[in-house]
């Protein structure tokens, strides 16, 4: 009686082992092949694509699509301007964020930890209440349609999130090497950036891709700020497919075009990503 | 300051020195976020006590609450306002269950857990803009895979234009969020659930607990916090969904509104009718509604720390 007990319960424990793994292939499945498909439409000529089961053969492989959209300056520039607001908006929140970051976490002044709060509610804003204020302003200014304007507004929205992250990697650095820094005479200045920085200089590589990323990716603010000198990826990308037609194969290249940086700059900094999505609802 | 009674004259010197550096490091992001973020917010609140509609002329009488009760009255608003509810319910209440619970099948020990966790910032990652083309190349009534599987298998004969239908539209809407949502929300619920300690597992199973009560009067409390701050992000992000609509429904809406949520009606009403007062009004309200649903999800979470103590408090 009781040994075949025993065996029933084994028997149960690798019968839910299997069922929880079918249910991991699933879950996976739902999240990857959607993208796969995607990728699979920018490399297959339509026609082998539609209706039915599509033959994947390799003979039907085809660059044409990439080949296309990179030798035309209407896609050209749009990727160019996304790389150079990226990039700039990056280098500039990472300057001015990371020093209010370290100012937050290393010198008690009065309203540190409102000024720190005020950054986490300033980015429960919705943007469509800043979008019309800042359409206005900018063109008051000359700077509709223009990167500087793109990448000052960038700059605004993305600061608040890198301030609050670099707080974290700052406040996780142990105080004694500053500390004696100052002893042996470094000036404030020298102990940030000479001591500090590069301690931090994961925790900053990681906030920097999740700042990159942001502007990479945003397409609200790009296309209500923009409208042909400043159009950005996303917006280019969204533009292949209208209300009534669509060029299929030229969308999901550009689909994957888009994506694929971001991508790989996640996988590169996966472990500090998560952490850094994590770490602020785990630790509150 | 008590403490400059005490301190000799130096160390207070050294400490002045430091609120002004500490300043001076703070001073510019504060000035950006100030004038690109909290001027316009204070902008938008002003123009929404505005007539201000750009293709009626160029002066912009003020109007008062008129603009608000002019949104209480319109039934098109009313509209964006329930098919906001319905996609927020959806997304918040079933987005948070689904990631518990894909949460809990990913913390279980199997052959391949750091890959599937780091493939889960596949979805998290993808551009908003090209989540809604992804989906697009999948329902497309006319090319889209999803007619041609279901045509081979047999099960329908015609395409079916799935996006041509409000109702289906929308659902096919919460489908392909719920796709990019999703990862975040687990990748939060994992890590909450790894803060629960072995011991507490091992307690109780010593003391005979089912899966059932473990995940009840174990698991639940022990990641409230955590919970809570899922429930409240995706209470903001479901409120303000706008770029998949936009993709997958060309920049309209539609079908027949099916799918105008009230940030993408306020997104038409400021840059397709060139309404900005009326817009400003809606936009405005979205934010309102965006600090009650936050206030709603921490009073309720302060009711629940109160009512329940939990092991680890």
């Amino acid at each position: 009686m009781t040994k075949s007990r025993r065996i029933s319960r084994h028997v149960k424990r690798r019968m839910t082992a299997i069922a929880c793994s079918i249910l991991v292939l699933l879950v996976m499945l739902f999240f990857l092949a959607p993208f796969v498909w995607m990728i699979i439409y920018s490399i297959y000529p339509s026609q082998v694509l539609q209706g039915g089961i599509p033959d994947l053969s390799a003979a039907n492989l085809t660059a044409g699509a990439y080949a296309r959209l990179f030798s035309d300056t209407s896609f050209l520039v749009p990727m160019g301007n996304s790389a150079i607001v990226g990039i700039s908006t990056t280098l500039i929140c990472m300057t001015v964020g990371s020093a209010c970051a370290y100012a937050i976490a290393r010198f008690r002044f009065r309203g540190r930890q409102t000024l720190l709060m005020s950054m986490m509610t300033v980015q429960a804003i919705p943007v469509i209440v800043l979008a019309v204020p800042l359409f206005i302003l900018l063109r008051s200014v000359g700077l509709y349609d223009q990167l500087f304007g793109l990448i000052l507004t960038y700059t605004a929205f993305i600061l608040p999130l890198v301030i609050w992250m670099m707080v974290g990697f700052f406040e996780d650095l142990p105080p004694s090497l500053e500390r004696a820094a100052r002893i042996d005479g470094c000036s404030r200045f020298q102990i940030m950036y000479k001591i500090a920085f590069p301690l931090a200089a994961p925790g900053m590589a990681a906030t920097a891709i999740l700042a990159f990323i942001t502007s990479w990716s945003d397409f609200f603010l790009a296309k209500v700020l923009t409208s042909s000198n400043a159009v950005t990826l996303p917006v280019k990308t969204a533009a292949f497919q209208g209300l009534f037609a669509m060029d299929y194969t030229s969308a999901a290249t550009a689909g994957v075009i888009t994506a694929v940086p971001v991508l790989i700059l996640t996988l590169i900094a996966q472990k500090w990503i998560i952490r850094g999505l994590t770490e602020g609802a785990v630790k509150g | 300051m008590r403490r400059t009674a005490t301190a000799p004259a130096h160390v207070d010197k050294a400490r002045k020195k430091d609120l002004r550096f500490g300043l001076m490091l703070a001073a510019p992001a504060v000035f950006i976020v100030l004038l690109l973020l909290g001027y316009p917010m204070g902008y938008a609140f002003y123009m929404s006590f505005q007539q201000w509609n750009d293709k009626l002329g160029m002066d912009h009488p003020f109007t008062g609450l008129s603009n608000y009760t002019d949104l209480i009255s319109d039934p098109q608003f009313h509209g964006a306002m329930a098919r906001t509810a319905y996609f927020s319910v959806i997304t918040v209440l079933g987005g948070v269950a689904l990631a518990v619970a894909i949460a809990l099948l990913l913390n279980r020990e199997f052959k391949g857990r750091t890959i599937a966790r780091v493939l889960l910032l596949v979805p998290w990652a993808v551009p908003p803009v090209v989540n809604g083309i992804m989906w697009k190349l999948i329902f497309d009534g006319t090319s889209g895979i999803l007619n041609g599987l279901l045509k081979s298998m047999g099960l329908i004969k015609d395409n079916v234009q799935w996006l041509a239908d409000p109702s289906t539209a929308m659902n096919i809407l919460i489908f392909a969020e719920m796709w990019k949502l999703l990862p975040f929300l687990c990748l939060l619920m994992l890590a909450a659930l790894q803060g629960i300690t072995e011991n507490l597992h091992k307690a109780a199973s010593i003391d005979g607990a089912g899966a059932w009560n473990k995940f009840w009067r174990i698991i639940l409390p022990n990641i409230r916090g955590p919970l809570m701050f899922a429930l409240i992000v995706q209470s903001m992000w479901s409120l303000k969904v706008f770029d998949t609509i936009y993709v997958l429904t060309g920049g309209s809406g539609g079908p027949a509104e099916g799918t105008t949520t009230i940030n993408f009606l306020a997104y038409l009403t400021n840059f397709s009718n060139l309404d900005r007062g009326y817009g400003s009004a809606m936009a405005v309200t979205i934010m309102v509604l965006v600090l009650l649903v936050t206030a709603f999800w921490i009073l309720l979470f302060g009711r629940l720390n109160r009512s329940k103590g939990d092991i680890n408090d």
